[in-house]
């Protein structure tokens, strides 16, 4: 097979480079064979048998569309120099090698699955590139800020190393920002038997705080029943799945199925965020034995959506158009939730603009999958790989982009920054909270 | 539960307070707490701007707080509740706050009869343990406390705690170890990478918890000593009741969990999953949570499971006082089931609470929800009212009597009631 033609600007990562130099073939051989024989089974010789090298995932990557068809960026390109190497060679690679798999697997593909609905045989490729992905984790092979990231989910059960005090705090601070707009509004904590226990992500209330003042509002008005921890199992996020630390990314996921159990709650809603659903739905209830989370899991555009369909969130005053939105590929294409994201975005905005191509055609945002948490050294390289993105959104014309994921939120917020289109970017809360109907017997008192 | 035969058992109903009438009196009326021997309920109740108070049986504290949260009732009846006043907080003991201010505290803790009660402080940046209004003295800067455990007797807290400061991003810093536990105010001499689930021994001498070794390697660590043996993976260490030298612990080998005791494997048998291993109140059995395959749950009792299984999960198996007989609490199409000896008692519920048995095993008890009613369930079945607030029923010590606490109509009852009657 011929070598693949790799153009690449250096990208220094201290955590990569110190691996390098570390590890020797024999940890390497040994990992490798560990991983391939007793973590994977017929899935992935399924996978690697069953593809005739078509190239027609190409054409699904983002990757590959905004590096001008370069082929090295090409799904089917990025197994055959990983995954199929490994395999061949049973392990029998050097540092260099599974720093340049790293690289591949961690910084140039999201796990978005767009390549998968382009096969003509419906291969996962990405969960080939998961498997990378943790052959590299037990080497130690992470990028810097991946690694930092799943290290502080380790430590304290969070992405944003956010200790116990300064998440109460935040909550009980978010709680009298809600009573601004509502004063009876409440933020409950550890209310058991409660109906719904609400789990954000770690940069809520680290950089976002914002948000949590949002729902206190949403849910009284709504008139829902229900509660926040007071403890870790909060965070519903996990990049400790992306790095490929399947232990670490069980522990955190463990520990929010059961602080919902603990609540006695009946389901739990989650903020807006893609690959935590994915997290919270799929992956960590996998690993764990369960079927399904223990406990059912909403995701916001679902919440929304039976809260705005069902009238107990009315729209007063709809947003002023244009404004297009960003499907979360975890919760759109990889979970069916683009008919409900249409919906509430036609309820919200007076001239909502779709994308093209959207749904689950769409574009990943490039950030998922853990590429935004490799961190600045590969910003650049992260945002040159999706222009196609930027391009479609210019298209719509839109003022503002609305992204019901985090992951989303920050990508495309950068995107939107270096290729100067001009846009907002903002999470459906935020459109809602200006839009929504607040009940007279609910508003501020006039002095 | 702390002095149960000096409760109230003779008393067949009492109307405790009208919590109704505590919405008309008050701005709002948060959820409501009881003592565990029924006599008291709280809630805490916004009366202002900034002005909280509690309300206990229909009275208020004498001094309100600019803020208030967490109100729970030590074993020995006393209402604790963590509040703010001038900007700083502290603790509330039965209306007084304590002297010193921290800039927060959280996780109020309680020794089994209550004389010990604990909390987690922050003051200036540094981390403590606050024991009956004292903060440890640490001879380190504890950087964070994640979680503490407090032994039956209150004579000894333990704490995981951050150690060693960590710089931004610092990789080796990190795989160096920064984590440790912390006892009655003394660090073990070893940090770790990472330290989970706590476990102290019923006489308060052992401490035991996982740590992490490296990014795939986890060990039991007692006293400070980590055991030889190493897994990929780990969950909490249990102690036996008796013998603060016998734990156990689910581990992962090869892609299966195991039960080991000591660090050794115990049984033959590998598991999808693993949780909860729970023994005897006689230490001669043990109960854990199981998946013989994926998503298919059930209960192993010394290493043989059920034959039952069911397709959502299981939660904490517990005994019966003699050690005969294990309940569980498991989830299958969408409800919650009480399972007995693999037996499924009654019908399913939207919710189910904690099992207790009675002294002889016959009876099980526990609350359950059903279309947004609670009631007292008995071997699965409801018996008696339905109410809008219940907590879990107590048996007496006699094993002849139940003590069920419920709210009806907005008002708080107090009722004890014979367990053959129910």
């Amino acid at each position: 097979m011929k070598p693949t033609i790799v153009k690449r600007e250096p990208v220094v990562d201290e955590a990569l480079d110190q691996c390098e130099a570390r590890l020797t073939e024999e940890q390497i051989e040994k990992v490798v064979n560990e991983v391939i024989d007793k973590e994977t089974g017929g899935r992935l010789w399924t996978y690697v048998n069953t593809c005739i090298h078509c190239g027609l995932c190409a054409e699904a990557c983002h990757w590959f569309l905004s590096n001008d068809r370069d082929v090295s960026y090409a799904p089917v390109t990025k197994v055959k120099d990983t995954i199929w190497v490994l395999l061949e060679k049973k392990g029998k690679v050097d540092g260099a090698f599974i720093k340049r798999c790293s690289e591949i697997a961690h910084t140039e593909c999201n796990l978005c699955r767009r390549c998968g609905m382009y096969c003509p045989f419906g291969i996962d490729i990405a969960y080939m590139l998961l498997v990378v992905r943790r052959i590299c984790a037990k080497l130690g092979m992470v990028p810097l800020y991946l690694q930092d990231t799943v290290h502080s989910h380790a430590a304290t059960m969070n992405q944003m190393w956010v200790k116990p005090d300064e998440w109460i705090d935040t909550l009980q601070w978010q709680e009298e920002e809600g009573q601004g707009f509502v004063p009876s509004a409440r933020l409950p904590l550890e209310k058991e038997g409660a109906d719904i226990m609400y789990s954000v992500i770690g940069p809520e209330p680290k950089f976002l705080a914002q948000l949590l003042g949002n729902i206190t509002v949403i849910m009284k008005v709504a008139g829902l029943d229900w509660t926040m921890p007071a403890t870790a199992g909060w965070d519903n996020s996990n990049m400790a799945m992306y790095s490929g630390d399947f232990e670490i990314m069980a522990r955190v996921e463990r520990l929010h199925h059961e602080t919902a159990q603990r609540l006695k709650v009946k389901r739990i809603v989650m903020g807006e965020c893609g690959h935590a659903f994915r997290g919270a739905e799929y992956d960590g209830p996998t690993w764990m034995g369960w079927m399904k989370p223990p406990i059912p899991i909403v995701h916001a555009i679902s919440f929304y959506y039976d809260l705005i369909k069902s009238g107990k969130i009315k729209i007063a005053k709809k947003a002023k158009g244009p404004i297009t939105v960003q499907d979360p590929c975890n919760v759109v294409r990889n979970g069916g939730l683009g008919d409900k994201l249409r919906y509430i975005m036609n309820a919200v905005c007076e001239d909502f603009v779709d994308v093209t191509p959207n749904n689950r055609y769409n574009y990943c945002c490039n950030a998922g999958g853990g590429v935004i948490n490799v961190g600045p050294p590969w910003k650049k390289k992260r945002v040159q790989g999706n222009r196609i993105k930027a391009e479609q959104f210019k298209r719509t014309g839109a003022h503002t982009i609305v992204t019901p994921c985090h992951n989303c939120h920050s990508g495309i917020e950068d995107i939107v920054d270096f290729y100067k289109l001009g846009m907002h970017v903002k999470f459906f809360s935020d459109i809602l909270i200006e839009a929504m109907e607040i009940p007279e017997h609910l508003k501020p008192k006039e002095e | 539960m702390s002095n149960i035969e000096s409760w109230d058992w003779e008393s067949k109903e009492k109307m405790l307070a009208d919590t109704a009438e505590w919405k008309d009196r008050f701005e709002d009326v948060w959820e409501p707490y009881i003592s565990s021997d029924g006599e008291k309920i709280a809630s805490i109740i916004k009366i202002g701007e900034g002005e909280f108070n509690i309300c206990v049986n229909g009275n208020t504290w004498e001094e309100p707080f600019e803020k208030m949260w967490y109100s729970r009732f030590s074993p020995d009846g006393r209402l604790t509740a963590l509040i703010s006043k001038d900007a700083e907080w502290t603790m509330a003991v039965d209306g007084v706050a304590l002297e010193e201010t921290y800039e927060y505290i959280w996780d109020t803790k309680f020794s089994a009869d209550g004389k010990t009660i604990v909390a987690i402080v922050k003051q200036d940046g540094v981390y403590g343990m606050l024991v009956n209004g004292k903060v440890w003295e640490c001879p380190v800067k504890l950087e964070s406390i994640a979680s503490h455990a407090i032994s039956p007797d209150g004579n000894t807290v333990a704490a995981i705690a951050q150690t060693v400061p960590l710089g931004q991003a610092d990789l080796d810093g990190f795989l160096k170890g920064t984590w440790s536990v912390v006892v009655n105010g003394k660090p073990w001499n070893d940090n770790f990478v990472g330290i989970y689930g706590l476990a102290i021994s019923n006489d308060g001498k052992k401490v035991a918890a996982e740590y992490r070794a490296a990014i795939c390697e986890y060990g039991i660590v007692v006293n400070g000593n980590p055991w030889i043996e190493k897994f990929g993976c780990t969950w909490e260490p249990v102690f036996h009741p008796d013998k603060s030298d016998e734990i156990i612990v689910p581990v992962r080998q090869a892609g299966q969990w195991f039960l080991a005791k000591n660090g050794r494997i115990v049984w033959d048998k590998g598991f999808f999953s693993l949780l909860y291993q729970t023994y005897s109140p006689d230490g001669n059995n043990i109960a854990v949570a199981v998946a013989p395959q994926f998503g298919k749950w059930t209960v192993a009792v010394n290493g043989q499971p059920w034959s039952v299984t069911f397709g959502e999960c299981v939660q904490k198996p517990c005994f019966s006082p003699d050690g005969r007989k294990v309940a569980v609490i498991a989830k299958d199409s969408g409800k919650w089931l009480l399972v007995v000896d693999g037996a499924v008692l009654g019908e399913g519920y939207d919710n189910i609470w904690q099992p207790v048995f009675s002294p002889d095993g016959d009876k099980v008890i526990c609350k359950v929800e059903k279309n947004g009613k609670y009631a007292v369930a008995v071997n699965g079945e409801i018996r008696g009212k339905n109410y809008e607030a219940l907590w879990n029923p107590v048996i007496s010590p006699d094993g002849t009597r139940a003590m069920i606490c419920g709210v009806e109509s907005g008002r708080y009852y107090r009722k004890v009631v014979s367990l053959s009657n129910i």
